[in-house]
């Protein structure tokens, strides 16, 4: 049992190395061995293990081959009954002190015992939980933050299409540009010969007209006022005959 | 009077979106624009102008000779074909553009290597329950208390509880 504090207490100093100012030569004399680069073993989960909250499993290990398993509560008897005949223990008024403090002591641990334990266990937990969420984010963060450049790097690799969109543009412009110029040049070309065609189409019109005018004119100023009173009686004789013919086919 | 048919590489729109991030999206929409309104453009006019009816108008017009003078000249008419000067530039742009997107590609596979080193620090780790303080001080030097500047405990300043 003391030796298994020395190993824990040991490991515990050389562990923490100087511990504060004034214990730093105490803990120099324990540095002895070379030291190793070998990962410390893994802490145990639970204590020593122990029988009735205090004596430890290895004396009845111990004492098993040659006394059984009866051995050691034997040897426990016996060494209480040796020290209470021989008043080795004296039994007075702080024995039954101790009895109640005892009793009080047992009867609290194995009432609360539990709780606290958890209590204590989930302080520790949550500190560990922390800890893990923390890994966690970190880990989930990073392997995001390299999908993003891997992707950013994907992205990078289609500039070659922006500039063949403007390339495209300047053609397609040039293009549209010389169009234009052939457009243009046949449109005036054309443009031209209609307005010589158009000329001489209006040529022939106005003189036409000049024409027809000028013989209405002369026709007209060549009909005498004798020749117009003969036309007028003939029309009217010709009406008189018209108005006889048409009466007779009414009557009809 | 040749037409010119000139060889315009297809621009796979789709694929192009696919590639531009959020914050030049705009930029992306513009060009986008712009284009669609030049092709439009382009497909509006036809390629070759409408045949003037030469024998109509050697009927038509009196004058004798001018129709065959400008038919004449009409045929021997080059039109000289727009002079490019942007493509150098572009071709200039697009050298730039490849250095400038090389030399973020390796910023960006850096960046990548870091983050994996990270990354496998994290994966290689002993979980939390089996460390000691030690082992934590090693995996995170931030967690590890300066006994040196604040002697005594808790080994930081009061306020960093």
């Amino acid at each position: 049992m003391l030796s298994r504090l020395v190993f824990v207490s040991g490991r515990a100093l050389k562990g923490s190395g100087p511990i504060g100012a004034g214990l730093v030569h105490a803990s120099r004399s324990l540095h002895t061995s070379s030291q190793s680069q070998a990962p410390v073993p893994a802490l145990p989960e639970k204590g020593g293990k122990v029988r009735h909250g205090i004596i430890p499993e290895e004396l009845f290990q111990l004492l098993y081959p040659k006394t059984g398993v009866t051995g050691p509560y034997m040897l426990g008897t016996g060494l209480l009954l040796y020290m209470l005949s021989k008043e080795i223990y004296v039994v007075n008024h702080e024995t039954f002190a101790a009895a109640s403090i005892i009793t009080v002591i047992i009867y609290s641990i194995k009432k609360f015992g539990p709780s606290v334990a958890a209590f204590a266990d989930k302080l520790n937990e949550d500190k560990v939980a922390k800890a893990q969420e923390v890994k966690d984010l970190a880990m989930t963060s990073l392997a995001q933050a390299i999908e993003d450049e891997k992707k950013e790097q994907w992205r990078v690799e289609g500039r070659s299409m922006l500039f063949d969109a403007k390339r495209n543009n300047v053609a397609m412009l040039l293009e549209t540009n010389y169009r234009e110029r052939l457009h243009m040049v046949t449109n005036e070309v054309k443009r031209r010969l209609d307005y010589q065609i158009a000329l001489q189409n209006l040529h022939r019109q106005m003189e036409q007209d000049h024409m027809v005018n000028w013989v209405e004119k002369s026709v007209i100023s060549s009909i005498t006022p004798q020749q117009e009173k003969e036309s007028i009686a003939k029309c009217i004789t010709d009406l008189k005959a018209l108005a006889k013919t048409t009466q007779a086919k009414a009557a009809v | 009077m040749a037409g010119r048919r000139v060889a315009l590489k297809a621009v796979d729109w789709v694929a192009f979106a696919e590639r531009v991030p959020p914050n030049q999206r705009g930029m992306f929409n513009a060009l986008k624009t712009r284009s669609d309104a030049i092709a439009a453009k382009l497909n509006s006019l036809p390629e070759t102008p409408a045949a003037i009816d030469w024998s109509y108008y050697r009927s038509a017009v009196a004058k004798a000779g001018m129709v065959d003078e400008f038919e004449k000249k009409f045929k021997a008419l080059q039109i000289p074909e727009p002079v490019d000067t942007q493509t150098s530039a572009i071709t200039a742009q697009e050298a730039e553009a490849n250095k400038s997107a090389s030399a973020y590609i390796e910023g960006s596979k850096a960046r990548i290597t870091q983050y994996e080193k990270e990354l496998d620090k994290f994966k290689n780790m002993i979980p939390f329950d089996q460390m000691t303080i030690e082992d934590l001080n090693d995996t995170f030097p931030e967690t590890k208390l300066d006994k040196v500047k604040h002697p005594y405990w808790p080994h930081k300043p009061i306020a960093d509880l």
